[in-house]
Parts: C-alpha cells; structure tokens; sequence
C-alpha cells in the first residue's frame, strides 16, 4: 500500500476516533443518555479513571485523534515521526485504559472498545508507513 | 522515538493512577468493603440503578444514618441486584430522607451530590460501610472526601440538593412512610405501593417484586 493511502486511512480512522471521543465528551458535558449495548459505558464513564487530573479523558481522546489526524495529513518526515510516536503513545494508554475497565473498574464500554480498535489501527498503519518510508529509494 | 513514547505514555498512566487515588472510589479503599464496585456493570443515572427500561421500579427510602438501612444495602441488596436488577427486570431509585440529625443531612448530601456524577449508589455503599454511632461526628469531611470525592463534597451545597431533600420528605410523607428503610414497589412509570416488609432480608420483598413483575 501506498504511502498516500495509508495517511488517508489513518485520516480517516482519526476522524472517527474524534467523533467516538466527542460524543461521550458531549455525554459527559451535557448529561445526555449514553447509549450502551455493552451496559457497562456509564459506570466507566463515571468511574474515576474518567478524569485525569480534572481533565476529562475523554477531551484528551478527543485532542490526541485531531493531532493524529492532522499529523497524518501533513507530508512531512517530521509529521510522519510525530504520527507514529502519538500512534504508539496512544497505543499504549488505550491498553492502560483497557485493563481499567477488565481489571479495576469491572465494566466495560463499548464506545472505549472501539476506540482501542482504532487506536491499534492507526498505530498498525504508523509503523507501515515508516517502513514504506524506509523501503522507498532515497 | 521510542523514548518519548515511553515517557509520554508512561506520565498518563502515572497521572491517571495518581488521580484516581485521589479520587478514589469508598470501595476501593475501605478495608470492610468489597475489592471491587458491587454495582460494576449496572447502569446508574441519578439517584437510578438498573436498566431505565426495566419493567418494576423499587424505589428504597433510607436515611444514612439508619443501622438497618446499612444492614440491607451491605447484604440485601447485592442478592436482590444479581436476582432481579442484573437481570433487567428491576430498577431501584434512591429516596433519602435526613430525619436522625445532622449527620444524616451531611452525608445525604453528598450522596446526592455523586449522583450528579452517576455514582450516587457506590457512595450510598461507601458510607453505609463506615457508618459510626448516630450523630457521634462520623460524618467528617476527611471521610466524605474519601469515599465521595471532592467533586460531590464541593456540590453538596447547591440549591438543586435543598429541593431533592424537600421532594424525598414529601414523597416519603406521601407514601406514608413511618422509618426507614422503606420500600415501595411498582411498575416502571405506574403508581407505586409501599409494601410492608416482614423481613430485611432478600424474602421480605421478593414477594410484592414477583408480583409486580407478574402483573
């Protein structure tokens, strides 16, 4: 796959991550129903793994998927290592915040669930490109 | 590269660990309570806990301070909850009413306060855990802010709170309710009735829960 093709799947898989992250920041802000086929999406999002720090985790979600989805528009080799750096990053927090949920919360979310799906995605497609990157003749 | 993912990753696990021990939730700390939340994986919303759609409601009446209050929510309720609440028949609402003193007030409060947080029931239990001689000064902020957290403690004063505390005294006065816990049963968005319990144990509500669920 091509270099172009991965930046605009990761593109797109960011947008929808915001979109995830927006409405349950939206949820949490307004006090909305949450819609839940898992059932477990309220006791998380009102767990106190939902906050860090006062800052909801949800607005960091929301702040990560807009900095990899500009990230992985620009074109860049700088944009390109700070794509993948935020990639994994993210990566590694989402599996933190999964155990949360399994280990420490006893729920699970659905609206978290798909969230790490797209996390893992883009940080798949990240290491792709570095190694497109590192493929393609100088 | 690979550092900075580390370190960056590695100061949002560390908050997040630091900000829910400073926030943590009363099950988690308090020694006589469960390891984990007894209401994981039930919805709450407000002073609700269960499926919104279920088809009975049991809405319970307590005052914080009420030793056999303490008694049902520690033992009672868990049975109940895994027999009619995880089952999606059931929904329970909270009704609290600050009769005892002003230790019941403070603590009702704040739980009320959680509920704005959707956290209302893990408070209720949290306290009943630690509840301490009737208005012996058991109620401390220390405590409160331990097992509510500072979010609730901070809201416990608003107005919204002054009006719940009024609609909870009038809807148990309404009822006819004589001393807590009390209980009133129906079906979801029907008229309730305030069922007279034999026992405080799981069997003195089955039967007016089997029979709503029934109807």
């Amino acid at each position: 796959m091509s270099d172009h093709r991965l930046r605009l799947t990761s593109a797109f898989l960011a947008l929808a991550g915001a979109g995830i992250s927006g409405y349950l920041l939206w949820v949490r802000q307004t006090g909305a129903n949450l819609i839940c086929a898992t059932g477990g999406c309220e006791t998380v999002q009102s767990s106190q793994y939902a906050e860090i720090l006062g800052v909801p985790v949800a607005l960091l979600g929301l702040a990560g998927y807009a900095a990899l989805l500009v990230t992985a528009l620009l074109r860049s080799e700088n944009a390109r290592l700070l794509h993948t750096a935020l990639a994994l990053t993210a990566a590694v927090f989402s599996t933190y915040l999964l155990y949360v949920q399994i280990e420490l919360v006893g729920a699970v979310c659905q609206w978290c669930l798909a969230s790490d799906g797209i996390v893992s995605g883009i940080a798949i497609l990240a290491l792709l490109r570095l190694k497109v990157a590192q493929a393609a003749p100088a | 590269m690979l550092a900075a993912v580390a370190a960056l990753s590695g100061a949002l696990i560390a908050a997040s660990l630091v900000a829910s021990r400073g926030e943590s939730a009363p099950t988690m700390t308090a020694p006589a309570s469960p390891a984990r939340s007894s209401f994981a994986g039930l919805p709450q919303r407000g002073a609700a806990l269960g499926d919104p759609n279920a088809k009975v409601t049991l809405v319970e009446y307590a005052d914080l301070q009420c030793p056999y209050c303490a008694r049902w929510s520690t033992q009672t309720l868990p049975v109940l909850m895994d027999e009619y609440v995880r089952t999606g028949q059931v929904r329970i609402v909270f009704r609290g009413l600050a009769f005892l003193g002003p230790d019941s007030e403070r603590a009702l409060r704040v739980t009320l306060a959680a509920g704005r947080q959707n956290r209302l029931w893990d408070v209720l239990e949290g306290l009943y855990y630690r509840q301490g001689a009737e208005n012996s000064g058991w109620v401390t902020e220390a405590m409160l802010h331990e097992v509510a957290g500072h979010r609730a403690v901070d809201g416990s004063g608003a107005p919204w709170i002054d009006k719940a505390l009024t609609k909870s005294a009038q809807a148990a006065q309404a009822a006819g309710v004589a001393g807590t816990p009390a209980f009133q049963v129906g079906r979801t968005g029907g008229p309730l009735e305030l069922v007279q319990v034999d026992s405080l144990g799981p069997e003195g509500l089955r039967p007016a829960l089997d029979s709503a669920l029934a109807r």
